[in-house]
């Protein structure tokens, strides 16, 4: 599991805790409150640290495994950082036939990260998925909300070069619905 | 009602499911997430049946019988949906029965037999992972058909609340805590989901490869470490002579449920280390004697001595870990053959105040209720109590109980784990509980919130005690006690407005200067509330040792016979000459403990006969109690194991231990619960019953111990409340005493309706008492002591046995986190701890729940334990001594390697 990491431009990320401290006796005494405390920590940290489970936990007096269950069962919530932007490439039948795989490489080599991780800047965060419905326009990845179509290996530079220069100003605000 | 069940009519009764109806009639339909204890969880789907009328197929553990019902379990049609999800089942997995320790008592296995499953048919999917990092349990994945059994066993059973379902669909598998490996979870390894998982996936490390169920006898008896006297099933090799597996049985008091030390620390029986011959010291080394040898010298020391000094310069131990009828077999030879009453136990060191409090106040000196009865109340009020650590199966019903909604308020100075399941804990300050209590009863009287009617009814001074309490307010009370008056305003409220309360404590309240005022509060508090005499209320200490009870109940005390008999009632003295055949029995009470020992350095206590009770180790300040011993003139000890008292001993006798001998133990609810032999002893090992008898015969005195049962039947002739308890009655279930006569069902409840043994229950007045010592600038922190979850008394049993030392392998100092910054202490670091008695040099616990000013360490480990620093302050009543309290000062010594820390809910760190 992750742990908060101390940032080297000297912004101490552990001053998060107390403010998801904040954050958990705002909602403490309320029923159910561990999904939205959850989703606060998320968006507050980008993941969900190790740290945050235990203080979770035990502020809100629930077992650390149904934390740690809910966390895992739902995949809104993440226990690594994400990136600013979520690189998903579909591994689906007809991308995987249209050369997906090969899309998949050249990101991986292009950000030195596997599947999963989060490269050094903390802008790109790579995963796969299964068919995103939209086969005709094979292979396709999809950047946070955003997708790209027919992708060659060689485009995959450029593609990363407008997220890049892209500055995204606010972390996404969290979406109630989609996990409740 | 009636129903069908496979072309047959059955008797069904309402609320039933058709798995009860087809159990109850041997009808075998597979099973594997349903269990008596978990409930229905309609997970496995593996019980399928099929019912007229109703769409594909129902889970019959969970479907309720209705009239006319008719079911198919057997036929085709059901037994292939049913093979189906058997095979699918062990295809997810792996399941190699060759090696597989459940193999034999299986789940899955029975149901592949009943199925007539050789194989899956599908392809199984091995993964190799094992989780072996716990010290006791093997987590085997490939063998989980996610029955969540041990998960709700985990959180709901024994609410340990470590196991719960990560991730989802395929992904699915049990984990512990955060999905970190079992050995550095939160798991207090105490077995309950290893007992209710239906595969070899939860197994028991310890016994793989000693053999499986079926080839090993099975033995129920009691468990010899707390006072719970958890039922248990020990699992023998009889060809090694060995315990290879401890099981839970599901009956009262325990229902299945056990903690580690029960189920884990089973092989102390077997080891090396144990005493198995009669040794006597000759030029300052012990030799081996014959045993005739041995009770010759011993004889002809105690007649030498006694002749020229009086019967009271002999002074006997029992003790709160070896059986009744050893105990009675002390206390008799002490009052029948030497005619003194100096006899005493370990109860002196614990709940003695609780035996003379509650006696005085109710006229009975035991817990008023029952462990089970914790479910059926509305609020728990627990003070001074460790329980989660001390009494684990006691806590297990104290969590489900608050899990289900009975209201829980914890009060302790040092936030103790079970402070997390409550609803309220109040930290007071270390032994205020006199003013705490008083302040809330203020409160409640003011309120109206008593019981007028019991009052009036059933106790004898309910004016004078309105008036004591008058001025205790709870401003006055606060400031003494540290709880903010809201807090205590609160506590009164919910205690007062409860429907039925029960009162549990432990030595919290006890081992205090005021222990006796302590209890008697307590028992002021239930009277005001009237929740006494009936189910669900009660005032209930957690007898410590396993046979701290009995040992009380025997005798083993210096004013009383067994059964609580005086011992200056002449009527009583006169039965008791009459049936033992002696005459001049002592007229007078007998030393206590304390007194034992302090007479030895004026010369009037010279000989001393002690048996289990590891004195040098146990009383406070460890140098005081060494000169007193070594001032005696001649020690017996009689035990299982070398520890620091042998060490002093003129004669050492090798005892049996509990599962070496029959017998019975007494436990906390008063329920005399039987010990049955499952291996033979070490060497010449021998009852303590047996070396009375023949010590008896050394002075022409038969005592009538020729076994066992004929030392308990000799108990009962003179015996009262426990009269009606034979042997042949316990053999499957304890019974509760007072149990007069062998028709009597036992007492679960005492003085019913409110009758009082006594006749009315008496109040009496309490004022506060500091703590002997208090800090000062010298020695500025208040140490506490007390026991740990993986240990017992002074680590003879559990350092013995294989792991718990591994888990928990030397004493740390607790130490809140304010203190420990100040000092630049960390867990880890050693420490000096001085007190103005001694010191000891430990390591380091920064903990949360120590509070501020407070630190706390237990007294198992010779090495570094806290009776070299206790002060030997005693209750002025009982001369129990105050192990609660005392005055240290602490130093850092050095740093330590660091210490990865999770945090709470842990019993280590
Ligand atoms: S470990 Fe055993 S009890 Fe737990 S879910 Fe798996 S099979 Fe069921
Ligand atoms: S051993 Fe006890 S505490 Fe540990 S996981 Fe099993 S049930 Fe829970
Ligand atoms: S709770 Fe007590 S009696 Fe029960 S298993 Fe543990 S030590 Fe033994
Ligand atoms: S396979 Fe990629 S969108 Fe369907
Ligand atoms: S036993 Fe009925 S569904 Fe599992």
């Amino acid at each position: 599991m992750e742990k908060i990491q101390k940032c080297s431009c000297g912004s101490d990320e552990e001053g998060l805790l107390e403010r998801l401290e904040e954050i958990i006796i705002s909602f403490k005494d309320k029923p159910g409150a561990l999904i939205p405390v959850l989703q606060a920590t998320q968006s507050l940290f980008g993941f969900i640290p190790e740290e945050a489970i235990l203080k979770i936990s035990e502020m809100l007096n629930e077992p650390l495994s149904k934390v740690y269950g809910v966390i895992t069962f739902y995949s809104f919530f993440s226990l690594k950082p994400r990136g600013q932007f979520l690189i998903r490439v579909c591994l689906g039948t007809a991308c995987y036939v249209q050369g997906a795989n090969e899309v998949l490489t050249a990101l991986k080599q292009q950000l030195s990260i596997d599947i999963g991780e989060t490269s050094a800047d903390k802008l790109f965060t790579l995963d796969v998925g299964r068919c995103f419905g939209a086969c005709g326009l094979a292979p396709i990845i999809m950047v946070n909300e955003e997708v790209h179509q027919w992708v060659k290996p060689s485009d995959v530079k450029k593609i990363l070069n407008t997220y890049k220069k892209q500055k995204a100003s606010t972390k996404e605000e969290i979406n109630q619905e989609e996990i409740s | 009602m009636q129903i069908k069940l496979n072309n047959r009519l059955y008797e069904a009764q309402e609320g039933e499911t058709v798995l009860d109806v087809a159990k109850r009639n041997g009808i075998y339909i597979p099973t594997l997430c349903y269990h008596a204890k978990t409930g229905q969880a309609a997970k496995c789907r593996a019980c399928i049946v099929a019912v007229d009328g109703m769409r594909g197929f129902q889970t019959s553990c969970n479907l309720k019988v209705r009239e006319g019902m008719t079911i198919s379990s057997e036929s085709k049609e059901v037994t292939d949906a049913q093979r189906m999800v058997v095979d699918l089942m062990l295809s997810s997995g792996h399941h190699n029965c060759l090696a597989c320790e459940r193999s034999g008592t299986c789940e899955l296995q029975d149901a592949c037999y009943h199925l007539g499953i050789e194989k899956t048919t599908f392809s199984d999917h091995p993964t190799g992972i094992k989780d072996e990092s716990s010290e006791f349990i093997v987590i085997d994945y490939d063998k989980c058909i996610q029955c969540g059994r041990c998960v709700t066993a985990c959180n709901h059973t024994v609410v340990n609340e470590v196991l719960g379902f990560g991730f989802r669909g395929l992904q699915t598998t049990i984990m512990c805590d955060d999905q970190i490996p079992m050995g550095e979870s939160s798991c207090v390894q105490c077995g309950e989901c290893v007992q209710l998982c239906p595969t070899g996936a939860l197994t028991d490390k310890k016994s793989r490869g000693k053999g499986r169920y079926a080839e090993l006898d099975k033995v129920d008896t009691t468990c010899p470490y707390c006072g719970v006297g958890c039922q248990l099933t020990l699992h023998v090799d009889r060809e090694k002579n060995a315990v290879v597996r401890v099981t839970g049985r599901e009956v009262w008091p325990n229902n299945g449920m056990l903690c580690v030390k029960g189920r884990y620390g089973y092989e102390f029986h077997a080891s090396p280390k144990r005493l198995q011959y009669p040794t006597i010291r000759r030029n300052g080394k012990h030799e081996r004697v014959t045993w005739d040898e041995a009770l010759d010298f011993i004889a002809d020391r105690i007649k030498t001595t006694v002749d020229k000094h009086g019967p009271d310069v002999f002074s006997a131990l029992g003790s709160g870990r070896i059986t009744n009828e050893n105990n009675y077999a002390i206390q008799k030879f002490t009052r029948a053959v030497i005619k003194t009453n100096n006899i005493d136990h370990c109860a002196r060191t614990c709940h003695a105040p609780t035996v003379a409090g509650l006696a005085h106040a109710f006229g009975s000196g035991a817990a008023t209720n029952s462990i089970d009865e914790i479910l059926e109340t509305d609020v728990i009020f627990v003070i001074g109590s460790n329980m989660t650590e001390a009494h684990p199966v006691v806590s297990y019903y104290v969590k489900q109980a608050a899990q289900k909604g009975s209201k829980l308020i914890v009060c302790d100075p040092r936030r103790v784990d079970i402070a997390h399941w409550s609803d309220l804990y109040v930290q007071l300050k270390v032994g205020t509980d006199v003013p705490f209590l008083n302040g809330l009863m203020n409160e409640i009287l003011k309120n109206g919130w008593q019981d007028e009617t019991f009052m009036n009814n059933n106790t004898e001074n309910p004016e004078d005690m309105k008036a004591w309490v008058k001025d205790f307010t709870v401003e006055k009370a606060s400031a003494i006690c540290g709880v903010p008056v809201e807090t205590m305003l609160l506590v009164a409220k919910m205690l007062g407005e409860a429907k039925k309360v029960s009162v549990i404590y432990c030595l919290g309240i006890t081992e205090h200067v005021s222990g006796t005022d302590n209890v008697k509060t307590i028992a002021n508090l239930q009277m005001i509330l009237g929740h006494l005499g009936k189910r669900g209320g009660g005032v209930n200490p957690l007898r410590g040792q396993n046979n701290v009870q009995g040992a009380c109940d025997m005798g083993a005390l210096p004013n009383v016979f067994h059964n609580y008999q005086s011992v200056t009632n002449e009527k009583i003295i006169e039965k008791m000459e009459k049936d033992w055949g002696v005459s001049g029995l002592s007229r007078k009470e007998g030393y206590k403990l304390p007194t034992m020992l302090h007479k030895a350095t004026t010369g009037e206590t010279k000989i001393l006969f002690c048996v289990g009770d590891n004195t040098v180790q146990t009383e406070p300040n460890t140098a005081k109690t060494i000169k007193e011993i070594e001032a005696l003139d001649f020690l017996v000890v009689v035990d299982i194991f070398p520890n620091m008292t042998t060490e002093y001993a003129d004669v050492i006798l090798p005892d049996v231990c509990f599962n070496e001998d029959e017998g019975t133990y007494s436990n906390l609810d008063r329920r005399v619960q039987f010990l049955r032999k499952a291996v033979t002893a070490p060497g010449e090992a021998r009852p303590t019953w047996w070396i009375m008898q023949e010590l008896g015969k050394r002075f022409g005195v038969d005592l009538k111990f020729t076994s066992t049962n004929a030392t308990w039947e000799d108990m009962r002739k003179t015996g009262t409340i426990m009269g009606g308890i034979t042997y042949e009655r316990i053999q499957n279930l304890g019974l509760q005493w007072p149990c007069p006569t062998v028709q009597h069902p036992g007492t679960p409840v005492l003085h019913l309706n409110g009758k009082f043994t006594r006749g009315k229950g008496l109040f009496s007045q309490t004022n506060y008492r500091p703590q002997a010592e208090l800090p000062d600038a010298e020695y500025p922190f208040v140490l506490s002591t007390g026991r740990r979850l993986w240990h017992y008394h002074t680590g003879t049993q559990t350092r013995n046995s294989v792991g718990l030392e591994n888990i928990f392998p030397e004493e740390l100092l607790e130490i809140s986190p304010a203190d420990a910054k100040m000092m630049n202490v960390k867990t880890g670091d050693m420490v000096k701890a001085t007190s103005r008695r001694g010191t000891i040099t430990v390591k380091a616990w920064v903990t949360e729940r120590s509070p501020e000013g407070v630190v706390w360490c237990a007294f198992h480990f010779r090495e570094a334990h806290a009776n070299v620093l206790t002060n030997d302050a005693y209750d002025n009543v009982t001369e129990t001594p105050e192990y609660k309290a005392c005055a240290i000062k602490i130093e850092k010594v050095s740093d330590g390697v660091k210490v990865m820390e999770r945090g709470f809910r842990q019993a280590r760190p």
